[in-house]
């Protein structure tokens, strides 16, 4: 019977006294070093690479990708035709005023086109922008994919004159010359895809993602060197066009009296910093010359902006 | 934001409950060997000689433990980098153990003296959505020798 024993084990052969906790956690934060390493250098690559897109494929893509998102204005026509027998004098009225109001809108577009072609002037191989005008109270203005910039008629409502303007056109006109919005969506892209291969997400998940990443194009975030480097070049080409800076901070003076205000969607996709309000009164001081005019926004526009409040 | 504060929560509840479970299932896995350490049990087909006449009856046990989100998150890292998944082991051990015990019980009721041919089987249950192993089964089984009394 020697040879049949049941001895008694000892214990931990088979479970590691270690605590749980130290090996999730050291686990945990070399994956997650790992992890940080592997986008930091994604990131990188994907916002040197990208650059290498041809402005035409980003143009051709923009109109792919945001065609729900560029003012119908321009392409729809009106559908009032042909039914007017049946309307009521109301109905006529309002679509007399819905042809007034698209009839100007175009006017604003017009006009905003006109101040960024000026703005361009002074640019060497400018690539082109296409300027757009938002009838929303939203104090607005952003630039996309293809050279599309958009502007509110919440943010002209608050701008004293047209330098003012000039300076948001100009640093959204310098974003598009310096391809943040594709760095952007680049950056956002191959993080997304990065993400996803890691967590595993299927396949619809992954389209899902990726279509989430596209509705993005009206709030793509620049980092903040290039909105420093937007604002250099906004200066540079405000200085250029009128001879002087003046009234280029007035938006900020604004946006930093109104802070909080529920309106004010600038704030979220252009981070106001200390840093770049001084950055501008530098430039500004730099470059004080004695006849500093401003140039008023035309009359017409100037009147019907006004916001209701 | 929300889905991290869920997340936290469910690792903490998870690692609380499961460690809490653990300590006190290991500690009556422990005593209760050394209640049936009397009762001899291996694995050989063959019964020990000088048994003298037996009958010989089927006596199994059986465990089904699960993991719990701690355990299984931690895996999930462990299956990134590899090595030694220490969150499942403990699991195996504890269903091996708690099987063969109540196997060993069931013998032990039946005024069994030996266990002898005994033999494992584990199968991983609830795999189905996203091949996440939910809990773990163990069948332990042997013939208990039950000596003739007349």
């Amino acid at each position: 019977m020697t040879e049949y024993s049941n001895p008694q084990i000892p214990e931990g052969i088979n479970v590691s006294s270690e605590h749980p906790l130290k090996d999730f956690f050291l686990m945990l934060s070399g994956i997650g070093i790992a992890l940080v390493l592997a986008i930091t250098l994604l990131s990188m690559f994907a916002q040197q690479l990208v650059r290498f897109i041809p402005f035409e494929v980003e143009q051709t893509l923009a109109a792919n990708l945001g065609q729900w998102q560029l003012d119908r204005s321009d392409t729809e026509p009106l559908d009032e035709e042909g039914t007017a027998a049946n309307l009521t004098d109301d109905e006529i009225a309002l679509a007399q005023s819905n042809r007034e109001k698209e009839a100007y809108n175009r006017r604003v577009k017009t006009y905003l086109q006109q101040l960024g072609n000026q703005l361009l002037v002074n640019t060497t191989d400018p690539l082109p922008v296409a300027l757009h005008y938002i009838d929303s109270d939203m104090v607005n203005a952003f630039a996309t994919l293809g050279g599309h910039i958009f502007v509110s008629r919440g943010l002209l409502s608050i701008l004293p004159d047209e330098n003012s303007l000039a300076m948001v056109l100009a640093h959204e006109i310098a974003h598009v010359q310096h391809r943040d919005p594709i760095v952007a969506l680049g950056r956002g892209l191959t993080l997304g895809l990065a993400l996803m291969c890691i967590t595993g997400n299927g396949d619809g998940a992954m389209a899902q993602q990726l279509l989430g990443e596209v509705n993005l194009l009206v709030g793509l975030r620049f980092s903040r060197d290039a909105e420093t480097a937007a604002d250099q070049a906004a200066l540079e080409s405000l200085l250029q066009h009128y001879g002087h800076v003046a009234s280029a901070d007035q938006l900020f003076q604004y946006l930093r009296q109104h802070q909080g205000d529920e309106l004010l969607e600038w704030f979220s996709t252009h981070p106001l910093h200390d840093q770049r309000i001084a950055m501008i009164d530098q430039f500004a001081a730099k470059h004080r010359v004695a006849q500093m005019d401003t140039t008023a926004l035309p009359a017409w526009l100037q009147l019907s902006v006004h916001r209701a409040d | 934001m929300i889905d991290i504060i869920v997340f936290l929560v469910l690792l903490t509840l998870g690692y609380g409950f499961g460690r809490w479970a653990e300590k006190r299932h290991f500690a009556s896995i422990i005593e209760r060997e050394e209640l049936l350490r009397g009762l001899l049990t291996f694995s050989g087909r063959i019964p020990p000689q000088g048994l003298g006449p037996v009958d010989a009856v089927l006596v199994g046990g059986n465990v089904v433990i699960s993991i719990d989100y701690f355990k299984r998150i931690s895996a999930t890292l462990r299956s990134l980098i590899g090595g030694r998944v220490m969150a499942y082991e403990s699991l195996l051990e504890r269903a091996r153990r708690e099987a063969i015990l109540r196997m060993k019980q069931e013998a032990f009721d039946s005024g069994a003296s030996h266990v002898i041919n005994v033999k494992l089987e584990t199968a991983s249950i609830s795999k189905g959505r996203g091949q996440q192993v939910g809990s773990v089964e163990v069948y332990a089984y042997g013939t208990a020798l039950i000596a003739q009394t007349a």
